[in-house]
Parts: C-alpha cells; structure tokens; sequence
C-alpha cells in the first residue's frame, strides 16, 4: 500500500496552490485560576488565508487550548499521516478519495456529539467523516474571450465554442493535468462518469492545444497574466477570490453540471489528544464555525441552519440542479484504484490527442 | 442457605431450572439462526459485487485487467455504511489490484456454480464478512484464472440479526412468561390436596381420633391411611389407659371402702381391746393399700413412652444379695427359705437398680405371698441373667401371657394388688430385658427370668 501510494506520489498534487511547509501556531492563554491547557495539533490541506479566520475564532472561543496548524499539500499529508498516526489531532483534506480510504481502513474516530448527530447525511459517513465546506469547480474566463465569443455557459457551450473556434483558442485555453494532479484526475474521473460527451470535450481541448497545468494556482497566475483566456476547472473557492479582485476575469458556473468537492475532515483513531481533536471538530461542524466559513472564507458553508451568500443553501438556490457534490461513498475508492487510473488516463490521453492530431 | 424446604419450592425449582436452561437454549438458538439468516441475505450483496467485478476482469496488456465498477463497492457499503475492501488476484495468488490485501480463502471451491466462498475474518482488527470467487477469463484465447476477493464489516448485518432477534425473543420470552404461569398455576393446583389434608388435620378437635374420611389422590391417601393406621393405635392406647384407670380406682375404693366400714363399726364399741384390734386391721389395710398406691404409680412411670432414664453400671450380683438382705426378715417370719446364688464372675449391666431393686422386691413378695417355701434368687453371668425361682404353685403355661396384665390376678386371692408381675414386665422393657415365665425345677413353681441384653466380659 505504502509503495502505491509512494508512485502516487508521482501524479498526484492535488492541492491547487503548492506551497511549502507553512505553519500556524496560537499558544494557550489560559484563564485565570484555570490550570489545564489542551494541545491541538491539526494538519490540513487549507491554505493558511482560508484556515486563519476559523482557527482565531476558535481559539478565542478555547484560549486554553495551544493550537497548532500545518498546511500540507494532500498527498504528503496522506503520507506523513500513515508514517505517523499518533501525531496529528484532526485530519483536513481536499482530497476526498484518500481521506475516504483513511476513514474506510479504520484510522479514524466517530464523532459522538450533537453537532455530529444533526450533520446532513449526504455530508458525512459513520460519524467519522465529515465534509464541512462546499466548493464549486469553476470555469474562469478573461474578458477578451467574452467580448469576441460570448460568455460560455455550461459545457455544451464550450464544446461549441472549441469545436468552432479552436484554432483561434489554440494555447489559450488551461486546464488540469489528470496525470499529474490528483484533484485534476478526480474531476476526469466523476465527469467521464457524469456524461461520455465529456471524451468530446477532450478531444476539443486537445484540438485547441490546451495548456496542462497541476494547481488552480497555476492557472488564476496565467489568467491574470493574460497568457490564458479560458480556464476549466478550477477550484472555486480559490478562483472566487482572484475574479473578485480582478475585473477582466469571469467566474462561470457552468448551468448544465458543476462539480463540487468538499474538504473532509476526521478525527484520527491515535489522535494524541482526542478531548481537543473533539471540540475543534464539533466547532468546525457547529454553527459558529460554519458562520466564519460563510462569512469570511470562500469555501461555502453546509450546516444546514444558514442561508446566506457563501454557504451551499444559497449556491443550491442560485445554480440547483446543476450542482454536483461528489458522492461521499466508497465510489470515492473506485477512483483510487490503480488500474481503473492506468485505464482512465490512457483513454484521456488517447482523446487529447485524437483531437490534437485532428487538429494539426 | 437456609431455608426452609418446601414442596412447593422443590417443584418449582426442579421445573423452572429446566425450564430456563431450555428457554436459554432457544435464546441461543435464536441468536445463531438470526446471524445465519443475515449472513444469508448479505452475502447476496457479496455475491453481487464479486460478479460486477469479475463481469470486468479482462487481459490487456498481457495482464489481468479490471476496470473496477463502483457500483460494485456502492453495493457493499449497503445503507449501513459499511467499510468496504476489495482486491483482485491472479491465478498464482498475486495481488493485481485493489484496496487491501485481503488474505486468501484456503478452502477448495467445490462444485458448486457459482464458486464462491464466505467466511468471516478479523483483518487489521477489523472484524470482516469476505468473499472470494474465483472465476477464469473467457477470452478467445486466454484462459486465465483469477480471484476476487470482497469483504466488508459486519455491522449491517448485526443490526438485522439483532433486529430478527428481538423480534424472536419477544415471541420466546412471552412463551416462557406463559409457561411460567402455568406451571405456578399447576403446581398449586397439584398441591391443593395437601392444603386440603392439611386444614383437615387441623380443623379436627384434639380429642378425636375418629379416622380421617377425605377423598385425597393416591399419593396422598397412602399417607391418609397411614395417619388413620396411627390414630387406631392411639384409640387401643387411650382404650387401654380408660381401663387401667377405671381398674385402679376400682382397687383403691374397695380398701378404702373397707377402712371406712372397719372403723365405723370400731367406733360403735368401746371396748380398747376392740379398738386396737380394729385399729390393727385398719392399719394393714392401710399398708397394703399405700403399696398398691405406690405399685400403680410406678406402672404409670412405668408405662410413659417419653420415659428414658439414664441407665448406670451395675453389678446384679450385689443387687440380688441386697435384696435378700432386705427381705429376709419378712420371710423368715413367715418360715420361707430365702437365698441366693449368685454367679462366681460379677455381672455387670448398665440399668437402674432402684427399678431393678422392685422388681426383685415384687417377685420375691409375690412368691411368699403366693405359698412358696423355697424362693431362690440366682444370677448368670452369660447372658447376664437374673431370676427369681420358686416352689409355690406356680401358673399354669397358658395363663402366664394373662398374668403380664395390671389387674390380672392368679387365683382369688385378696391380697395381692394384681400389678406386681406388670410392673416387672415395664422395669424388663425399661432395661431392653426379656422377661420369660417358666416352670421352677422339678417342674413345680415358677420361675421369672429376666435375661439382659449383651454380654459380660
């Protein structure tokens, strides 16, 4: 398992901006005449602006507790959790299909609380995973794109859009690589499953001579430079807040599907200080940090007690039925599967370059 | 634990322990056929997806190829959100793909058609259902073997066992209710005889013993028999002491009769002469009259079952010397040779003497009384033995039982109170002796033989 996950390794970024080790650390103010301090210690793949708000909202509320926080991209924090289960409190990841398989093969703790009890079904798994925010993937498109073709709506329009005009898109046009970022693969793997027009929709980037890149990052930065004039699939809570500060950039949610992923957080089963690792969870699934969530991240909100700009309710209610979460369920290890990924990027590559060659 | 025991209680407890331990084996029972029925209806789930993903194994590449269907482990997890592990392997037993290495089944398909095998496995500290079916491709050429190997915790289906449990247990406790009722309410109902003889027995007036007349089942009316056995023993008894009381105080009033007609009639004179000589009458009368008192007395100690007295070591030929030593004097008055022969060895037995003393006392008294004129006391040693022999004349061998009776006297004879040979027979049954009446030697007079029990060293 480890040297599987070791060539994983390989392929797999799926972090959308790459960093390096970054780190948090709010020491324990405790109260007077209140002795005991707690520790808690959480690993996350959440960059450091996202986390911030929630992590100082929690410690205000438990100045007692010492609150360490690392950003790690998903697979060496996958990695470093197997080396290491009794290190880490709470386990926070983009990366649906490894933490599912974490919580699958046993290394998490059920949640027993109220907050937990009242999570939506659809959210969580076994009182031991929950998915606590609720992102959109997104097309971003720069406004010369809009001025000379209109603004493309959903996939069929981008389909169109490349067929017609892939000459004059011919490297303008970015998107993941599935074979080299793990996010990028995840979202192969869902749409070819969601539609088989999705190999259409390949086989016309390859026609346009699309850019594979491995992060959200990656692409926001050649979008802003105007080296890009469309990019697909990118994580929107990320992508929401470059188009909020850029004006010649679009954010489009695609009307026909839109995927969504979710952060999963869990409680690991050797987790060093599990009275701690408990309240932050509680917290992170409560109300007051899903408020924080809604009001001042991006990540969108799921508890279902808040309506509001940045939350799933109000996202349902302004793109409903195109909105599709991925399934937290064991089609989550189908994707992990080695030869159904050997099998998936074959054909990716096949498509890519079938409408690459067509293009030529 | 003490506790008093109770037919009731016996009964329940040897019907209600059974009783459990059966309704134990059903709980038992129960709890395996609703794990097995489970296991039944999930291993569907195992065969289903073992087939959706073996309907993909494929060769390509010049290898085993799967495009895992995820539908497949969707159907493991099942609404209970069961942890699901798969894996594929090749016909020597490699790992080709999966999530786990699941172990392998040692046992051999047999021929069954559709070649599975369940079982359950602790993985990882997993507890596990695992299902393995081994299938071949059928290629046009290739006819690869391979196994699928499927597992998913067991949470599911022990939600339904328990769910087909409860519903079971219900069903077997509600029975074991009922059969408890019953069995209290039969139990009672078996009894209820006894209750019945019992209120009767109490109910009765203490001083009845009329048999018992109550229509009881057979068990019970053995022992209604019995009882009834008992208190016709208890008539005989009360009939017999009716009689002797009736007996003595017929013996007393006659003396007592005539000491009064005696010294009325002195009293009518006045002559001192005849005053002594009625005076001397009476006491004589008086005499004899106190020693039948006495004689009466010690019979009815004599004659108390509840009696028991401590029995001490005593040496018979001491005893029968004393006692020649003490009556001597009266028969020597009345010219009648009294002696002794006692044993050379001591014969030692454990009794009372003052009982023993009496007797010795009434045999000889009833020998001089009766015209003897030899009275010989004599002792053996082996069996320890004392006897009272004399040459008077005797009782003739079919009256002798008779002469064991208070009251029963020889011949017409005033004299004797009649007690003195029954009083012997209560001191002999006191001593666990025999008393045997015989004839003295020569075939004249009687000889009264007490033989003790045990033997003198």
């Amino acid at each position: 398992m480890r040297t599987r996950a070791a060539l994983l390794l390989l392929w797999l970024c799926s972090a959308p901006l790459a960093a390096a080790q970054e780190r948090l650390h709010y020491p324990a103010r405790p109260e007077p005449g209140q002795a005991t301090t707690g520790q808690l210690v959480i690993h996350g793949a959440l960059d450091l602006g996202h986390i911030r708000p929630l992590l100082a909202s929690f410690h205000r509320q438990h100045p007692d507790i010492a609150l360490t926080y690392r950003n790690l991209d998903t697979l060496p924090l996958y990695e470093r959790f197997l080396a290491a289960p009794d290190e880490v409190d709470v386990l926070i990841s983009s990366a649906m299909p490894w933490q599912y398989r974490l919580a699958n093969d046993g290394h998490a703790q059920p949640l027993d609380s109220a907050a937990a009890a009242a999570w939506p079904d659809w959210a969580r798994w076994r009182q031991e995973l929950f998915a606590f925010t609720f992102e959109p993937v997104v097309m971003v498109v720069r406004r010369e794109l809009i001025e000379r073709f209109g603004r493309p709506e959903s996939h069929a329009d981008l389909l169109a859009l490349l067929q017609a005009h892939g000459d004059a898109l011919a490297g303008r046009v970015v998107t993941y690589d599935p074979s080299r970022s793990g996010a990028g693969y995840t979202y192969a793997i869902e749409e070819s499953r969601l539609s088989p027009r999705y190999w259409d929709l390949v086989a016309a980037f390859g026609q346009a001579r699309a850019h594979l890149v491995d992060t959200t990052g990656e692409m926001l930065t050649g979008l802003a430079e105007g080296r890009y004039w469309l990019g697909y699939n990118l994580l929107g809570s990320y992508a929401r807040q470059v188009v909020e500060r850029d004006p010649a950039l679009e954010m489009v949610i695609p009307d026909d599907y839109a995927l969504v992923t979710q952060r999963l957080a869990l409680i690991p089963r050797q987790a060093p200080h599990p009275r701690s690792a408990r309240r932050f969870l509680d917290y992170l699934i409560g109300l007051a940090g899903q408020r924080v969530i809604a009001e001042q991240t991006a990540l969108g909100a799921v508890h279902p007690g808040l309506d509001g700009p940045g939350t799933a309710d109000h996202l349902r209610a302004t793109h409903g039925e195109a909105l599709r979460p991925l399934a937290l369920g064991p089609g989550l290890l189908a994707t992990l599967d080695d030869l159904k990924r050997q099998a998936l990027l074959a054909r990716w590559r096949r498509e890519f370059s079938r409408g690459g060659a067509a293009g030529d | 634990m003490i506790r008093r025991d109770s037919l009731y209680r016996r009964l329940l407890t040897w019907l209600l322990l059974p009783l459990l331990a059966l309704g134990g084996l059903m709980v038992l029972q129960a709890w395996m056929d609703a794990r097995r029925t489970a296991d039944r209806a999930y291993d569907r789930l195992l065969e289903a997806a073992t087939l959706a993903i073996a309907e993909q194994v494929q060769w390509q590449e010049q290898r085993l190829w799967l495009d895992l269907p995820p539908a497949a482990l969707e159907m493991l997890a099942t609404d209970a959100e069961e942890r699901v592990f798969y894996a594929l392997h090749d016909a020597q037993g490699r790992y080709v793909t999966g999530n786990a290495e699941l172990p392998g089944d040692p046992r051999e398909v047999g021929e069954r058609a559709d070649g599975l095998l369940y079982r359950d496995i602790v993985w990882h500290g997993l507890a596990l259902r695992q299902g393995v079916r081994r299938g071949r491709l059928e290629d046009w050429r290739q006819r690869e073997r391979f196994e699928v190997r499927v597992a998913h915790t067991r949470e599911g289906r022990e939600r339904l066992a328990a769910e087909l449990l409860r519903g079971n247990l219900a069903y077997i406790l509600t029975m074991a209710a009922l059969a408890v009722v019953i069995l209290l309410l039969a139990i009672r109902a078996a009894l209820a005889p006894l209750t019945r003889l019992r209120r009767a027995i109490r109910a009765r007036d203490p001083r009845t013993l009329s048999p018992l007349a109550l229509s009881l089942p057979r068990e019970l009316a053995e022992l209604r028999e019995t009882l009834n056995d008992l208190l016709a023993r208890m008539r005989r008894v009360r009939a017999n002491q009716e009689r002797f009381i009736g007996d003595a105080s017929h013996q007393l009033r006659t003396p007592l009769a005539g000491l009064s007609a005696r010294a009325e009639l002195a009293l009518r004179q006045d002559d001192p002469a005849r005053w002594r000589e009625a005076l001397e009458a009476m006491h004589t009368t008086s005499v004899r009259t106190s020693r039948l008192a006495i004689q009466l007395l010690s019979l009815t100690r004599l004659d108390n079952p509840e009696y028991r007295p401590e029995l001490a070591s005593l040496d018979l030929n001491a005893l029968a010397r004393q006692a020649v030593r003490t009556h001597w004097n009266a028969c020597h008055r009345d010219a009648v040779d009294l002696g002794v022969e006692a044993s050379p060895a001591p014969v030692t037995i454990m009794g009372l003497d003052w009982q023993l003393e009496e007797a010795l006392g009434n045999l000889i008294d009833n020998a001089r009384r009766y015209g003897a004129r030899h009275i010989t006391v004599r002792t053996h040693a082996s069996p320890p033995t004392l006897e009272v022999e004399d040459d008077g004349p005797g009782i003739p061998a079919e009256r002798r039982l008779l002469m064991l009776r208070p009251f029963h006297r020889g011949s017409d004879d005033h004299e004797g109170s009649g007690l003195g040979l029954a009083i012997v027979d209560g001191i002999a049954r006191t001593h666990g002796a025999r008393l045997i009446l015989g004839e003295g030697s020569g075939a004249r007079g009687l000889r009264v033989t007490l033989r003790f029990p045990g033997d003198t060293p």
